[in-house]
């Protein structure tokens, strides 16, 4: 397939803070987008396109593109990003991305964007790590609990992560109970590149989604009922989805991936002590693995529309990010966060306290797959050269 | 009324989709409905937009109930 590189000016400057979000959001824009970059000084666009296009069509493209980089920069406050830790300069030993040789060794296969099978290396990585999350989780008594991938379109739609996070859901349906329908199916259903070749109406409504993440399931069943004894601490590991479309291009991005959560809900006092304890907790278990990285200020990658409240989420300190160094590329990725949800679930859902308000809702999570990646980023895939603490426990 | 306080409440109206009923001395983020996450966006955005002034992160943390936006429109109108 022939692609085609276009550039073009914009009205306007994205500032150097914003380049980022501009840029995974363009990948939304149309199908006809295979990726896109802003410029450095932030004055231009470009897109790479998947097709041959008319110029009418490029200048529909065009015109999308910059209404996305206008309503960003427009609903955009500069953030005052605060550090609460910084382990950025720890020494690590490689400076390889690691994608290559675990593709080489069969240690992961692709089998589509986004969407990866992980060999037994990872896999001792990533139970590894989440024995650690685990120990984590014990340390604060938290109950165990297992959630479905599953999740009722309308718990997110009560949630509204349809108006905020939209373009990252992924739905789940089924053919429609029609013996003729599902007989035709079974005879003729193919797939292409693209997918199954079959019309939509053969599907069902849709009822339910991929879950994006853990903790939603725990609110809802805690929904329209007192806490007992107002505070509650809750630990689970789940798979999530969330469609990055042209950005699920390597293990620090995928579709489906891996996120143990503990979570803790009770009064305001109750969830920002215990998030802030977790914390420091796991500043001495990074240390142990040997983890490069920092925990910064953060915000959710909100849909443009919603964009507005990336800010009210760094002002208020909602979310810090666990940013670890991937070296090959002088950059970071998130591996977890430490999030304060006020009583927005609390609110919606009714979960109430003793005294009659909202309960507040604060919760930890981990991407197993991305702190398997990151490590191996820093330390390479040959154990060899890992830390010996880390080698004996994965031997 | 005071010039400010129309000012305030002409904000927090517009800003929020609330009736000027609604908006008491007392009001504070999370009071009524439209004072949400979102809803404190918009009045920020607004505030931004009418004083010219850039606003951090940390006025936007502040900037929680009525008095506080009270205050903070007295010293920008005072040129402070």
């Amino acid at each position: 397939m022939a692609y085609k590189k276009h550039t073009f000016p914009l009205p306007l400057i994205v500032p150097e803070y914003l380049i980022g979000e501009v840029k995974a959001k363009l990948a939304y824009v149309d199908e006809n987008i295979v990726s896109g970059q802003v410029s450095e000084k932030g004055d231009a666009i470009t897109l790479i396109l998947r097709d041959e296009l008319t110029s009418s069509q490029i200048g529909a493209l065009e015109s999308k593109a910059t209404k996305v980089a206008e309503q960003i920069v427009k609903s955009a406050f500069k953030p005052r990003i605060q550090i609460l830790e910084d382990h950025l300069d720890r020494e690590v030993p490689c400076k390889v991305d690691p994608m290559e040789q675990l593709i080489n060794t069969g240690e992961i296969s692709k089998e589509a964007q986004g969407i990866y099978a992980i060999g037994p290396l990872l896999t001792r990585l990533i139970d590894y790590f989440d024995s650690q999350f685990t120990d984590l989780a014990d340390s604060f008594g938290a109950a165990p609990y297992r959630f479905p991938t599953l999740i009722p379109a309308s718990y997110l739609e009560k949630i509204n992560y349809f108006r905020t996070f939209p373009h990252s859901l992924t739905f789940a349906t089924h053919l429609r109970e029609d013996l003729d329908l599902i007989q035709d199916f079974s005879e003729h259903a193919s797939c292409d590149e693209h997918g199954i070749d079959v019309s939509m109406n053969s599907f069902s409504k849709i009822q339910a989604m991929l879950t994006p993440a853990v903790c939603y399931h725990l609110y809802f069943a805690l929904a329209d009922k007192p806490v007992p004894n107002d505070q509650l601490v809750a630990t689970a590991v789940g798979n999530c989805c969330r469609y990055e479309s042209s950005n699920l291009v390597s293990l620090d991005r995928m579709w489906n991936f891996t996120m143990r959560e503990i979570i803790f809900v009770g009064s305001k006092e109750f969830v920002l002590e215990n998030r802030e304890t977790a914390r420091k907790r796991m500043e001495d278990k990074f240390a142990q693995i040997g983890l490069a990285y920092r925990v910064e200020t953060a915000n959710d990658p909100f849909f443009i529309g919603e964009f507005k409240q990336a800010a009210f989420q760094t002002a208020f300190q909602l979310k810090f990010e666990i940013l670890a160094s991937l070296p090959f590329q002088n950059s970071t990725v998130a591996v977890g966060s430490y999030n304060y949800h006020q009583d927005f679930f609390g609110r919606n859902l009714k979960i109430t306290l003793s005294n009659g308000k909202p309960a507040q809702t604060a919760c930890v999570g981990f991407g197993l797959e991305r702190m398997a990646y990151a490590f191996l980023a820093q330390y390479g895939v040959d154990v060899r050269t890992w830390p010996a603490n880390m080698r004996e426990a994965i031997s | 009324m005071d010039e400010i306080k129309e000012q305030v409440v002409t904000l927090l109206t517009e800003a929020l989709q609330i009736g000027p009923e609604e908006v008491t001395e007392g009001l504070t983020f999370g009071d009524v409905p439209q004072w949400d996450s979102l809803g404190h966006m918009m009045v920020m955005a607004a505030l931004e937009e009418k004083y010219g002034a850039e606003i951090s992160t940390e006025t936007i943390a502040e900037l929680v109930n009525y008095k506080a936006i009270y205050s903070y429109i007295e010293k920008q109108s005072n040129g402070l």
